[in-house]
């Protein structure tokens, strides 16, 4: 094991929901490095003391989603003037039915694009766990991970155990 | 994102009452929901003999169709003008059973309806099942299935694209969008529980693979965070194109000028018959895995009875449906209609349109009363009925349209042949086998989302007990 120079920050398990959210709040407070937590679930709480912005997901979504509406009102009315039969006198783009299309085409692009979206900003798929990461975190416990420079590790360290960290440990 | 309010310290929890606070009382912490939900992928005697079953009906269907292709579309009972009988019928039937999946994982998310929340897993990947055996039906329909390429749109040589104006071609779109984004949706939600099973797991090659599959998530905060909102808009996707899909597949028979089928309550009436089919099959599913499994405490007797509401309601609906053709028919005072609907009720169809309003208008009514909607046993041998009652209402809208159109010359009969049945048992067999693989291998209950309403453990006070 390399000494505290070499590790790049430390990582805290906790039990228990309020527990975790307070060492957030006052490691966000002294500033102390950059904090990651991890939670089984998705929770108001940790969202709150994070502090984090809205998901940019739906930026996705809206170009997706207008993209999708645009192509298929165009395929549909592109491929009827490209070879125009008239059948019963009808105009050869009819809107109503092609509505049709510029909606179904809009849900599946907008909704492909949500998903790339999702995988954009959340940095996925990873080829490998990340530092800072504990199997225990999907299974029950929640964990914060704070990457920060040498000197403001033990101060990391101080926060996580008084908050109620069962185990607090450097990583490299 | 609001927190979901919960009821204050001695206040009486109203048993029926579906609400958004629907609570799971025996389940204490996330190891418990854990352990107790990953315990379902065991393969039980019971699972291998469910699979053997359907194993045994696929390979029924699948020798039938090998007959078929073999000696030709006549093997069927196709007999002029009856020229869409048992494929079509069956195919509408299992579109309408995917319904109540994307019914259920997506509209009653936006709607926050609590009790949604242990049966969506099972019910969205009923809604993949159940489509991707649809998707077989109109090329087993086809007769000559090679050629199925021919259903997709893209040009042909003399670069003459396929009729946009063509209910058939929107179908093509409205099923193919729909199988897409059911999977995806079903897809994206497995995420985080194919990470609990990856961090579980011993064995280093199927962990490789739970890896694979779960993408490296870690549960960070960050990435719930992008989750929660692309399900957000997943599902607001999902709302329309559900209620678009049926109505599309109702076009396949309203744009046509046949008795029966030329009327504009095709498609809330096909929409309501399909999230009441779908709704029973989740019960024809769901009641026995959470007795096999000692799951019910989590499919509670308050999550079956707000269910049960939702198929007494759809049932009224779809039964209201049915009175407005009549009275359009006999109001509308155009003889053929008026013959037909005679015909289908008491002429040469009565047998099918009487099993047809039976087990979709009569028995669901036992649904009010509260006793019956909290009784499982009663809820799964309804639910056979309405299986079987949804399949003759397709075959009443199907087969008395073609056999009795405006011509008395035209007047005919059908009767499915052994082919018929085979592919229709088949399609069961296919769909049990693939939902059975699907419960062995990944959670039918998902486990992050159950896990938001449990309560978190607290070091000094209480949560507000809330999720996305």
């Amino acid at each position: 094991m390399g000494g505290t120079n070499m590790k790049q920050g430390m990582l805290g398990a906790f039990r228990e929901l309020d527990a975790t959210c307070l060492a957030i709040e006052e490691l966000k407070k002294k500033k102390v490095g950059e904090v990651t937590v991890f939670t089984p679930t998705p929770r108001h709480e940790i969202e709150h003391a994070m502090k984090s912005p809205m998901s940019k997901v739906r930026q996705f979504t809206l170009v997706g989603a207008l993209s999708g509406c645009v192509f298929g009102y165009w395929i549909a009315i592109w491929t009827s003037e490209y070879w125009p039969l008239v059948v019963g006198g009808k105009a050869i783009s009819t809107w109503i039915p092609y509505t049709i299309f510029g909606f179904e085409v809009m849900v599946l692009v907008g909704a492909l694009s949500t998903v790339a979206g999702f995988f954009i900003l959340s940095r996925i798929p990873r080829l490998t766990m990340t530092v800072g990461y504990d199997p225990r975190f999907s299974h029950g416990d929640y964990g914060v991970w704070v990457k920060c420079a040498p000197e403001q590790l033990k101060t990391a360290e101080e926060i996580l155990r008084r908050n109620g960290a069962v185990e607090v440990r450097g990583e490299e | 994102m609001t927190a979901i309010p919960q009821p204050g310290a001695g206040e009486p929890r109203r048993p029926n009452i579906a609400s958004a606070s629907v609570q799971l009382p025996a389940v204490k912490n996330y190891e418990q929901v854990d352990n107790e939900i990953i315990a379902t992928l065991k393969p039980t005697k019971k699972w291998f003999l469910a699979l053997l079953a359907a194993i045994t009906c696929l390979a029924i269907g699948a020798s039938s169709w090998m007959y078929q292709i073999h000696e030709g579309l006549g093997v069927a009972g196709y007999n002029p003008p009856v020229m869409w009988g048992v494929y079509i019928i069956t195919f509408v039937f299992w579109v309408g059973i995917g319904h109540a999946g994307t019914l259920i994982s997506a509209i009653l998310y936006l709607f926050r309806a609590g009790f949604r929340t242990t049966i969506y897993r099972a019910a969205e990947a009923m809604t993949v099942f159940a489509v991707m055996t649809a998707g077989l039906f109109p090329i087993i329909h086809i007769g000559r299935p090679w050629k199925f390429f021919w259903l997709i749109p893209y040009p042909n040589w003399r670069l003459l694209w396929p009729q946009f104006k063509s209910p058939l071609v929107w179908d093509v779109f409205a099923i193919s969008t729909y199988l897409t984004i059911s999977t995806t949706f079903l897809f994206i939600g497995l995420i985080p529980d194919i990470a609990v099973l990856r961090d579980r797991e011993k064995n280093p090659t199927k962990k490789a693979i739970l890896s694979a599959l779960s993408f490296g998530w870690r549960n960070s905060e960050a990435e719930w965070r992008h989750f929660v909102r692309a399900y957000l808009f997943l599902a607001a996707f999902s709302t329309p194109l559900v209620l678009s899909v049926h109505s599309v597949v109702s076009f396949d028979f309203a744009m046509a000028l046949t008795p029966g089928w030329h009327t504009t309550i095709f498609p809330p009436y096909f929409v309501a018959g399909a999230i009441f089919s779908g709704f029973a099959m989740v019960w024809t599913i769901i009641i026995p895995i959470r007795k096999w499994w000692k799951l019910e405490h989590y499919v509670t007797l308050n999550h079956l009875d707000a269910t049960a509401k939702m198929v007494l309601f759809t049932s009224l609906v779809v039964g209201l449906a049915y009175m407005i053709e009549f009275f359009i028919a006999w109001y509308g005072g155009v003889e053929a209609e008026q013959t037909y609907f005679w015909n289908r009720v008491f002429g040469q169809w009565w047998w099918a349109a009487w099993i047809m309003l039976t087990c979709n208008m009569i028995l669901p009514l036992s649904l009010f009363s509260q006793k019956l909607r909290r009784n499982p046993s009663w809820l799964w041998i309804l639910s056979i009925f309405i299986n079987i009652g949804m399949w003759f209402e397709r075959f009443v809208i199907v087969v008395p349209s073609l056999s009795h159109e405006f011509e008395p010359w035209q007047w005919s009969g059908y009767m499915p042949t052994w082919v018929d049945y085979g592919i229709l048992l088949g399609s069961f067999g296919w769909f049990f086998m693939w939902f059975l693989l699907f419960i062995r291998q990944l959670p039918v209950f998902a486990l992050s989302e159950i896990k938001e309403i449990v309560q978190p453990r607290m070091k000094h006070g209480h949560s507000h007990n809330g999720g996305h």
